[in-house]
């Protein structure tokens, strides 16, 4: 049988109740957008395969409720991600404040190599708009991160952003890489390397369809 | 402006189950302004799409003969409430199990929950709440949650539209009525539940009781009580369920995993909306213990052999099982018959809480939030809280005449007077009533040859549309003069507004002369009078000031 993929890792998308994390993820793994859909309560998560350089990447996206409570169960699974969406509404200047306080809890509970990347998400909703597309570069630029504006509803800049997020774990995760070229038949599982969890492969996880 | 526009799930819409209750579809109904009103089918709960609607396979109908029987059973209960909690709960418990009437559903929850109690003893508390502006920043977030909550539901599916006007409402006043708690995601989805039930005024004291009582902590920050009741249910599932055990320790599925949005919603996003029903009303009768047996039930069905596990070898294949239950095992009379059959009982729910806050305050420390003690369902409520006759009172919206002349002598009409029904079937403290006077039916069913010896009662304040009611208006309440007089205490203070409909005779008992509360003499032959009145109920919108309740 074919291998299903060659890296798994682990994503979690962050930011304020309301900014649009599920739907970003359901427009990412099953190209769909719901207007009527319901709030997260405690966790989730999606699976998708994406191809990388040649490499098969499937990588597992965690969503988490964005209530500032629920944070005392999503913080348990920050440090098991090798990458983090940091997201806003550009409708919502306190969502895009609370950025820098979701990016401290970051530093503090995710491991130290974790990629981060911000996202401006709603930007169909110009004339709603109370972010400027200026403030987000800036404040992604003084934290290090690229920033992408996205639109769930429209599908812009989310196959974009997902990707990139992947490609620098891919890169920060390269002397692992290296070593996967050398061998042909193993995988590597980013994800179980902090944890010795018996994660096979997804296949049947891929199959089902949207929870939102 | 989107919400529901271009609903993704518009194919189950159109497809939904031709089943003979669609059209009794409201018109007018929110969901009319917000797209859905070409090719709209309604099911009986209200949902007009989604995957909790109505479908044969989930529910299973009770014969119309069978409602209106459990409907009069359940309207003697209503008003002899505290002897019934008290010396015939078993009773309560089993009609509880198997299912409250849908038309009085609301108000049994509300008895059930003490809820009921709570308003009445706080009378006033609700209006000022609401008058309140709340905290901005607690606003930003129920505002973010309102459609949020069953967008399929045709109560909540419009943006702005009724529904979740009273959501903001009950969850607001929450925030002003606990400050230190203030509002958490998952009670959205409960109050919602209770609003699609009853009145603003009344899911508020319903969402107070189910928060402070039924849930004590969950929804406080820091979530505490979830998570440790997630570490009970990993306990309990260890001797339930050892197979299922081994399996979730060996792929370290914490139990927060999977179980925070099943007990925090009370399994009211989960189960297809019959079963959602069935489990509230043995939640709300008998307590905590009920979550517990679903939760179990449903790690037991979908993990419990081998040949399952065998094809969910990892934590995410694991995840995505219990994230897509299958049908049968939700399915209301199966789910309500594995749940009576668990062998976890209020006891071992203690206890098991009492090892595992042992564990947690070894390894983690006291807790940060002190809740109060968790009551066991509706007997617990009642004796920690009890109420006085005046507080179970029911008070009918409107009072309409009937359409037969009262019977000639109407002496001492008195409150607390009882229901003739069921007197072949009380025993005990329950005394024999006189019989009741045979009254033709106004309102005959289609097929009926005479009379329906008892048709239904409606809860006006109840969204939902009984398939079995001759009326076409939901709105419309329906009663039986056969019925006796519910509340010997009308409350006629608008009655203006209800004309011709109200009955204006004079009545013995105005609010201000109400007798002291329960005295045990009130089974005397000589309440038990027939009501010279046959009351019938009119709904009314739940802002008309001045009515407390509905009947």
């Amino acid at each position: 049988m074919a291998k299903q993929y060659d890296v798994l890792f682990r994503l979690l998308l962050l930011g304020d109740s309301g900014v649009g994390k599920t739907c970003l993820l359901c427009r990412f793994t099953d190209n769909e957008f719901h207007p009527s859909h319901i709030s997260t309560i405690g966790v989730d998560f999606k699976m998708k395969t994406l191809e990388i350089d040649g490499i098969k990447v499937r990588i597992q996206i965690w969503d988490t409720a964005g209530q500032e409570r629920y944070q005392t169960i999503t913080k348990q699974y920050y440090r098991r991600a090798q990458g983090i969406f940091l997201v806003y509404d550009i409708t919502s200047e306190r969502s895009f404040q609370h950025i820098m306080k979701w990016a401290s809890d970051v530093d503090e509970y995710a491991p130290d190599n974790i990629q981060r990347i911000l996202i401006g998400n709603k930007s169909d909703e110009e004339e709603k708009r109370q972010v400027a597309t200026g403030q987000g570069n800036k404040l992604a630029k003084d934290y290090g991160m690229d920033f992408f504006e996205t639109s769930a509803s429209t599908n812009y800049n989310i196959t974009e952003s997902f990707t990139r997020l992947a490609e620098q774990v891919l890169a920060a995760n390269k002397k692992d890489l290296d070593l996967l070229r050398a061998s042909v038949t193993d995988e590597l599982n980013l994800a179980a390397l902090e944890e010795e969890e018996g994660i096979t492969d997804g296949a049947a996880a891929s199959q089902k369809g949207c929870w939102c | 402006v989107k919400n529901g526009r271009k609903s993704a799930d518009s194919r189950s819409i159109r497809t939904i189950s031709s089943s003979h209750m669609d059209d009794e579809s409201s018109l007018g109904s929110d969901s009319e302004i917000n797209g859905f009103t070409n090719d709209r089918h309604t099911d009986k709960y209200g949902f007009i799409g989604g995957a909790q609607q109505y479908s044969e396979e989930s529910a299973q109908d009770v014969p119309p003969e069978v409602l209106r029987q459990r409907e009069v059973k359940w309207l003697d209960m209503l008003s002899n409430w505290d002897k019934w909690m008290v010396k015939r709960h078993k009773k309560v418990r089993l009609r509880c199990q198997k299912g409250i009437p849908p038309s009085l559903r609301g108000r049994a929850w509300l008895y059930l929950s003490g809820g009921k109690v709570k308003r009445e003893q706080n009378r006033g508390k609700f209006e000022e709440l609401d008058s309140q502006a709340g905290d901005p920043k607690e606003l930003d977030v129920i505002e973010k949650d309102l459609h949020r909550q069953f967008p399929f539901h045709e109560m909540f599916v419009s943006r702005g539209g009724h529904g979740q006007q009273d959501l903001f409402r009950v969850l607001k006043a929450y925030t002003l009525y606990r400050p230190e708690e203030g509002y958490c995601q998952a009670q959205a989805p409960i109050a919602a539940v209770l609003l699609m039930h009853m009145p603003a005024e009344d899911a508020f004291w319903g969402l107070v009781q189910i928060c402070e009582k039924y849930l004590p902590g969950y929804y406080s920050a820091g979530l505490e009580a979830i998570q440790l009741d997630g570490e009970i249910l990993y306990a309990l599932t260890r001797r339930v369920s050892p197979l299922v055990y081994r399996h979730l320790e060996k792929h370290k599925m914490e139990p927060i995993l999977y179980m925070t949005e099943w007990f925090m919603c009370a399994f009211s996003r989960t189960l297809p909306w019959a079963s959602v029903l069935r489990v509230w009303d043995m939640f709300l009768c008998d307590g905590v213990k009920i979550i517990f047996r679903v939760g179990l039930v449903l790690l037991k069905c979908m993990l419990g052999t081998r040949e399952k596990l065998k094809a969910c070898q990892g934590q995410y294949e694991t995840m995505e099982l219990l994230r897509a239950i299958e049908p049968r095992y939700m399915q209301e009379g199966f789910l309500v018959r594995e749940v009576l059959e668990v062998p976890v009982s209020e006891r071992d729910v203690e206890r098991e809480h009492h090892v595992q806050l042992k564990r947690w305050r070894k390894n983690r420390g006291e807790l940060h939030c002190k809740s109060p003690p968790r009551m066991h369902g509706a007997r617990a409520i009642m004796a920690s809280e009890p109420p006085s006759r005046q507080d179970l009172r029911q008070n009918p919206t409107i009072i309409v005449e009937s359409p037969l002349p009262p019977p000639q002598p109407t002496p001492q009409l008195k409150k607390g007077e009882k229901s003739k029904e069921e007197k072949s079937k009380k025993k005990g403290s329950m005394k024999k009533a006189p019989t009741v006077m045979e009254i033709p039916n106004p309102y005959p069913l289609a097929g009926d040859p005479q009379r329906d010896p008892q048709l239904p009662l409606r809860d006006p304040q109840l969204p939902l549309r009984d398939p079995q009611l001759p009326l076409r208006d939901p709105q419309l309440p329906l009663r039986d003069p056969q019925l006796p007089l519910r509340d010997p205490m009308p409350t006629l203070r608008n009655s203006t507004v209800q004309q011709p409909l109200v009955n204006d005779t004079p009545l013995p008992n105005t609010p201000e002369d109400s007798p002291p509360p329960h005295q045990p003499t009130l089974n005397d032959q000589s309440l038990l009078t027939v009501s010279p009145l046959q009351k019938s109920t009119q709904s009314l919108s739940s802002i008309e000031a001045d009515q407390d309740t509905y009947l």
